[in-house]
């Protein structure tokens, strides 16, 4: 599924749906508000053979399941760095100066997403998998979370299936069960210390979750503990002046301009000042610390999609259907001409030209608002239970 | 609230686990032995599940504690006719008594002993001695004279294929199109050149299955001034006629709604394949050079036929379009709760969802149906 995937739809459905999306406040076909998000099924925990896994599930059948899976893994050592597999050699000093570096590598996590109906080569699919893993790794600190010591880590694959065929862009919902899946992955505890060789707790209830919890007081979140989770990646797109979350397939259609936005949280000590962006929200009280991670353009399928024809220059319109006489003929093409470069009213004409960068911006903003959406997408997210 | 996320459903009426039927592997002699359970006439009984000669309703009767029960009833509930849920291959019935008909075949189980198999992933359904499946979900089965809405999905020389949600695209040849400037008109060469102007990729069509071939593929028309091209709505898939809940065979699959909120009419075209196009209704307009022309009823089709072909949508109020979202999140609330979709539910649930928006906090222009509010708005239907 390329990222602009064609649909079919006819000009006059078009023109519709545009010029219901334009209005202020725009209607849409399901008549969500504007940041309104389609209602959803989540669970987690629903593989029992994984360390952490998730399933969401759309209203109109669209679902989704992702299984994280842990494996130790030897730690590569490049050349460059001293071999730490013969201890022999090594200064004591020197390794109690390395002991607290903690790294980690991008090869650490493999993510794979499969599409029913697309190879898995893709450029859809593989852009869709790219997309996910440049938010997952993108500020550098998930991949710590899987380093054990020196000599070993965690590999992690995440194996990222949609059930059903593709109704809508698949991108908002696959993050969001990644995100479940992610936040209820487990690794086992370890026993070990140092830079032996890893051995693990066998009480699977002792695990620690790789994203850990926050303190739990009663039924109420204690603000104060900031915590990392995983990114979550949003689509906006943009009619006319109209910001819209979550758009479904018909809306994607006439959409001038799509964005999959990711967000992270902050946790507070981890990342220094320097790599904070302008637009990352200032850090409030009652509201999560939100992060831009990435911003990517999709594709919208509107610009291939076909144009309406005016009445004007349509030849199978009134009277002009019957016309024989070379004068009348001359007349409609001139007319047709210039219906082609004006708009009409009432017919579809495909987006034309690259973003404006003030919409661009804008679709950035709504995203990151403090008590936005992202804002609210998350706290919704919490309140799954994690299993 | 941007985001409403739910817990999973529990399963509403769970169906009788059938791991627990370590007695029997097969369904209907299990079956069989449960409508002995729930008998409580004297007469007629056979212990050993073989000829029961009660029809299916009797299992809605009250349960009654019966002595010979073979096998735990906790996971049986009487109330709810038990319907079991069976897979293409999977076995029956091996007892000879019971027919077998729609989606299920014979195969040999044994030595001599003949097998009903269901061909389907559906639920068994009796009719006196007659087992059936039926399918969860099914294509659209065309029949002569079915009104369908369909997608030109591909234009060839002389005719479209049209997608109406069966298992092959349906052809509509050139010959069976209103042809514009006169209704009986032979069809021409420079008709054959331009057969894009009259329905190009994309475009929507209401057209009546006109005959059917062999291998159940649909031929289309739309000689009738019903028929045509759609503008000015929206469009959206549904089930169809086939299985589970969805548009059904009624008296009337097209009408005109009067709408609330000032929305004006709009015309509701259900078509029987699921196919579903709500637009706002507008009267056929005479354009302006035919007016000079006298119109009179020899004429009349050739005037109004003038604007069947045209993609450009007229001028659609607000209120049109809000009433026109409603209507949609009506449909879809009663596919979602597995409700039949017709022009009697239409209508109730277009009613209800208007006064549900009354009593919303967001006012009367709230069209949101979704999630809950769907749910609420079946519940009231399947109340009344």
């Amino acid at each position: 599924m390329a990222s602009s995937q064609h649909v079919l739809l006819s000009p006059a459905e078009l023109a519709y749906l545009h010029a219901s999306l334009s209005l202020t406040p725009p209607i849409r076909p399901d008549g969500r508000s504007l940041t309104q998000f389609r209602p959803l099924v989540a669970e987690t925990g629903i593989l029992p053979g994984t360390n952490g896994s998730a399933r969401i599930c759309f209203a109109d059948g669209t679902e989704a399941i992702v299984g994280v899976k842990a494996e130790v893994e030897r730690t590569r050592t490049g050349h460059d760095s001293p071999s730490l597999d013969d201890e022999g050699a090594e200064d004591d000093d020197d390794l109690d100066n390395q002991q607290d570096v903690v790294k980690g590598d991008n090869d650490w996590v493999e993510m794979t997403v499969e599409i029913p109906g697309y190879r898995d080569d893709d450029a859809g699919t593989v852009f869709l998998s790219a997309m996910l893993s440049e938010a997952l790794l993108a500020d550098g600190e998930f991949t710590k979370r899987l380093w054990i010591n020196r000599r070993f880590h965690w590999k992690l694959y995440l194996d990222i299936l949609l059930i059903s065929p593709p109704l809508s862009y698949p991108l908002p919902l696959l993050s969001l069960t990644t995100h479940l899946a992610l936040l209820a992955t487990r690794l086992p505890r370890l026993k070990s210390e140092g830079d032996e060789d890893p051995l693990f707790d066998d009480d699977w209830a002792a695990a620690p979750y790789l994203y850990a919890r926050p303190v739990q007081k009663g039924s109420k979140k204690t603000a104060s503990a900031p915590t990392a989770r995983p990114p979550v990646t949003l689509l906006v797109m943009a009619v006319g002046n109209n910001i819209i979350f979550d758009p479904s397939k018909e809306e994607l259609a006439v959409a001038d301009v799509a964005l999959a936005v990711s967000v992270g949280e902050h946790t507070g000590f981890a990342s220094s000042k320097s790599t904070e962006m302008d637009i990352d929200t200032e850090e409030i009280k009652g509201y999560h610390n939100l992060r831009l991670l990435s911003v990517r353009t999709i594709d919208p399928p509107s610009r291939l999609t076909p144009p309406g024809i005016p009445n004007a220059s349509n030849s199978a319109y009134g009277a002009n259907a019957g016309a024989k006489d070379t004068e009348k003929k001359k007349q409609q093409q001139e007319q047709a001409r210039t219906a082609e470069s004006e708009a009409v009213e009432g017919v579809w004409k495909s987006p034309r030209g690259g973003a404006k960068t003030l919409v661009m911006a804008a679709l950035v903003q709504k995203v990151l608002e403090k008590g936005g959406v992202a804002d609210e997408v998350l706290d919704a997210l919490d309140g799954v239970d994690l299993n | 609230m941007p985001i409403t996320i739910l817990p999973p459903k529990a399963f509403r009426d769970q169906p009788p686990s059938r791991a627990l039927n370590h007695d029997s592997d097969d369904i209907m002699s299990d079956a069989t032995s449960d409508s002995e359970d729930s008998d409580s006439q004297p007469g007629g009984v056979s212990l050993d599940g073989g000829a029961t000669i009660h029809p299916r309703k009797r299992r809605s009767a009250a349960p009654a504690s019966s002595t010979f029960t073979k096998r735990p009833k906790t996971n049986v509930t009487s109330s709810v006719p038990r319907s079991a849920i069976v897979t293409p291959g999977e076995r029956i019935t091996t007892d000879p008594q019971w027919m077998r008909g729609h989606g299920t075949y014979l195969s040999s189980a044994s030595l001599g002993e003949q097998a009903i198999t269901s061909s389907l992933a559906g639920i068994v359904t009796r009719t006196n001695k007659l087992l059936s499946v039926r399918p969860l979900r099914a294509r659209y089965t065309p029949e002569v004279g079915d009104l369908v809405v369909g997608r030109i999905v591909e234009v060839q020389a002389k005719r479209w294929r049209v997608d109406v949600g069966s298992t092959q695209l349906a052809a509509l040849p050139l010959s069976a199109i209103n042809l514009p400037g006169g209704i009986l008109r032979k069809r021409t060469e420079t008709d054959e050149l331009q057969i894009r102007t009259f329905f190009a990729e994309g475009d929507l069509v209401v057209a009546e299955v006109q005959q059917l071939f062999q291998d159940g593929g649909a031929v289309l028309h739309t000689r009738s001034l019903k028929y045509g091209k759609l503008r000015n709505g929206v469009f959206m898939a549904v089930s169809g006629t086939g299985g589970g809940g969805g548009v059904v065979r009624s008296r009337r699959q097209v009408w005109t709604l009067e709408s609330a909120n000032n929305g004006g009419p709009i015309d509701v075209i259900l078509g029987v394949n699921g196919y579903v196009w709500i637009s706002k209704h507008v009267e056929p307009v005479v354009p302006e050079e035919a007016k000079n022309q006298t119109t009179g009823i020899t004429n009349l089709e050739e005037v109004v036929s003038a604007t069947m072909y045209s993609s450009q949508n007229d001028r659609i109020e607000p209120e049109t379009m809000r009433e026109i979202a409603r209507i949609r999140g009506v449909v879809t609330a009663l596919v979602e709760n597995g409700l039949r979709v017709d022009e009697d539910m239409v209508t109730k649930g277009y009613n209800e969802a208007v006064e549900l928006a009354l009593v919303s906090a967001e006012g009367p222009d709230d069209v949101y149906l979704g999630g809950e509010r769907g749910e609420q708005l079946a519940a009231a239907l399947t109340a009344v």
